[in-house]
């Protein structure tokens, strides 16, 4: 079925460990600052993992906290595209259930919770996405297909995530995915596609946007920031705790993405990695990624984002979407914080030190989630 | 046109089924909710005509975890109150328990499914989100068959109330393996409530309701108010059905 609509960006919202706003989010990257520090509460507990991407702006402590973080980047995106809730239909990937600090101990926080706090002022859909690592990419996936095909004319669509609290850092930790504490520089911990990367750091945050049609935003005289073009998902089909070497399953959703939107690889100027800094999954999205380009990936820029964010989980997609947005506006593609030293089989074309200055129009956004769950979106600057 | 083609509840840890090999042997990893949900899924698959281009939508539970978990939660927060958090350790295997895609993850991986796959997360209500995103994927044409899972229980602590249930779809008019009776998806109707209504947090209970309801029903049209505490509180839902 080929769409009827067009369908475009006209709101963003983040809250992350760099920055409380979306464009503090965004100077912050730019200057390749990570916002990873070793954490007192983490070191009080005496945890084998000490280091995460705490978003200052709101305090730990309180058992919300995850409707806090929220609410903060909805309302920002919400107000740049000068729309209420009970306009626009809401698809948002929430973090595991866990345990929140609450001012007499832990409380449980199971996320459906989350959801429904967040759901009730807006309008239908309300769709929980429940995709681990790749939620974030695919509610704003959905939301787009929602748009699309006429069902709604907007949406708010993202993800938030609380998960840096002791319970999953005892628990990645077991699983052996974190980034242990690298010396006197905490910040360094996570290093995407280095050859000394040792896995991830957790981080809590929010990112938001309003995903609408254009002609609803030209009635509305609304600022367009970017179109979706297209969105891809496929299944690894391979394991549950790690990809296929070859990044089969990854390559298969970047091209769905470009399929979807009548394009081909080669129209792609630049792609926001999911690569989280693990041994395994860095490798895999190399190779997917240069699968996809083919001859053409010398020249194609790649950057991650979580050596400066840390991992935000059902977030990490949606912060990842905001950067894509901003790199579609403004051709500037943000360097991968802590990457120095490219490892073997991680070769691509990466953004290494200090921005990339370049006409970048059209970025695909991709996030491969636990489990073998990808998903990636295309955005492009507005004709 | 959107037919129910063929449904099965699972409530039993003892009844997984033996095939396919793959899934047997990974169901130690997943959570009671999540092996039951893959059990139903089992029983509906024979059904399909092509499970591995199916649209799959997997419900997360509404309440996640298992009762090693929550066991080591417990013992994390007392050791956590007398500062010694960090000295818990976890079976990496318990960490999967908490894992919210795992069911749509296994299924692909024992069935080589790689069509549309969605998880939807287990806030309540999201069953009948995932019910019509089904519906919105065969009336447009994408996929002809859809399948929709779903478990959950109703205490971690000891996994009491633990149920799984798998729905199959099809584009084609076949008989509903229940009822030797075709049985169409007319609509899913909503209408926001005055006020929000009180909620009960199950992902399966609310389908496994559903098709109690459907199953002594004769031919003709069939309205099926879900209860309110099966909904999300928001809204009033309403599956429309004709039964040949």
């Amino acid at each position: 079925m080929k769409a009827a609509h067009r369908v475009v960006v006209t709101g963003c919202g983040a809250v992350s460990a760099v920055g409380a706003t979306s464009d503090a989010f965004w100077e912050a990257l730019l200057t390749g600052r990570s916002g990873i520090a070793r954490l007192p509460r983490l070191v009080a507990a005496q945890l084998p993992v000490t280091v995460g991407g705490e978003v200052a702006a709101v305090p730990v402590g309180r058992a919300d906290r995850d409707v806090i973080l929220a609410n903060r980047a909805i309302d920002e995106a919400l107000g740049v595209a000068r729309l209420e809730r009970s306009a626009v239909g809401f698809i948002w990937a929430t973090g595991l259930d866990t345990y929140q600090e609450g001012e007499r101990g832990p409380v449980f926080r199971p996320a459906g919770s989350c959801f429904a706090a967040l759901a009730h002022p807006f309008a239908e859909p309300r769709r929980m996405v429940a995709a681990a690592c790749a939620a974030g990419t695919q509610a704003i996936g959905e939301a787009y297909w929602q748009v699309r095909a006429g069902h709604v004319d907007a949406c708010m669509a993202g993800g938030s995530s609380c998960m840096l609290s002791p319970f999953y850092i005892i628990g990645f930790a077991a699983l052996q995915a974190l980034a242990v504490d690298d010396g006197d520089e905490p910040s360094s911990a996570c290093r995407p596609f280095d050859r000394r990367r040792r896995g991830f750091a957790v981080s809590d945050g929010a990112g938001a946007l309003v995903v609408e049609s254009l002609d609803g935003a030209r009635r509305r005289g609304a600022p367009v920031l970017a179109e979706i073009a297209g969105f891809g998902m496929s299944q690894d089909r391979f394991d549950l705790n790690r990809p296929p070497e070859d990044g089969s399953g990854a390559e298969r959703c970047l091209r769905r993405a470009v399929e979807d939107a009548g394009l081909a690889p080669g129209d792609v100027d630049a792609v926001n990695a999911h690569a989280t800094g693990t041994r395994a999954g860095d490798l895999a999205e190399a190779a997917a990624i240069r699968r996809f380009f083919g001859d053409d990936w010398p020249g194609k820029p790649v950057s991650s984002l979580k050596g400066a964010l840390g991992h935000a989980m059902a977030a990490a997609g949606a912060l990842e979407a905001v950067a894509a947005v901003a790199t579609c506006r403004t051709g500037v593609v943000p360097p991968t914080a802590n990457l120095g030293d490219p490892d073997d089989g991680c070769e691509l074309c990466h953004v290494i030190g200090r921005p990339r200055q370049e006409d970048v129009r059209t970025v695909l956004s991709a996030s491969f989630g636990m489990g073998g769950q990808n998903a990636a979106v295309l955005f492009r600057r507005p004709a | 046109m959107t037919y129910l083609v063929a449904a099965a509840e699972r409530r039993l840890a003892d009844q997984l089924p033996e095939e396919p090999a793959r899934l047997r042997r990974d169901f130690r990893r997943f959570n009671l909710p999540v092996q039951l949900a893959l059990a139903a899924a089992t029983d509906v698959v024979p059904a399909a005509e092509d499970p591995a281009s199916m649209a799959v939508v997997s419900l997360a539970p509404c309440q996640n975890g298992s009762p090693e978990l929550y066991r080591w939660a417990e013992a994390a927060i007392a050791a956590g109150s007398a500062g010694r958090f960090g000295a818990t350790r976890m079976n990496p295997t318990h960490t999967l328990h908490v894992i919210d895609n795992l069911a749509l993850s296994a299924f692909a991986i024992a069935y080589g499914s790689d069509g549309y796959c969605l998880g939807v997360g287990g806030a309540p209500g999201q069953a009948w989100c995932g019910l019509e995103i089904l519906c919105e994927r065969l009336a447009g044409g994408r996929e002809r068959e859809g399948l929709l899972m779903a478990g959950d229980q109703t205490r971690v602590a000891d996994a009491t109330g633990s149920r799984g249930v798998a729905l199959l779809f099809s584009t084609q008019r076949r008989p509903y393996a229940a009822l030797g009776r075709a049985v169409e998806l007319v609509a899913i109707e909503h209408e926001r409530r005055p006020s929000p209504s009180p909620v009960v947090a199950h992902a399966a209970a609310g389908l496994c309701d559903f098709l109690g309801a459907l199953a002594p029903h004769g031919a003709g049209p069939f309205a099926y108010e879900v209860p309110a505490e099966q909904t999300d509180g928001i809204d009033h839902v309403t599956l429309v059905l004709q039964v040949a």
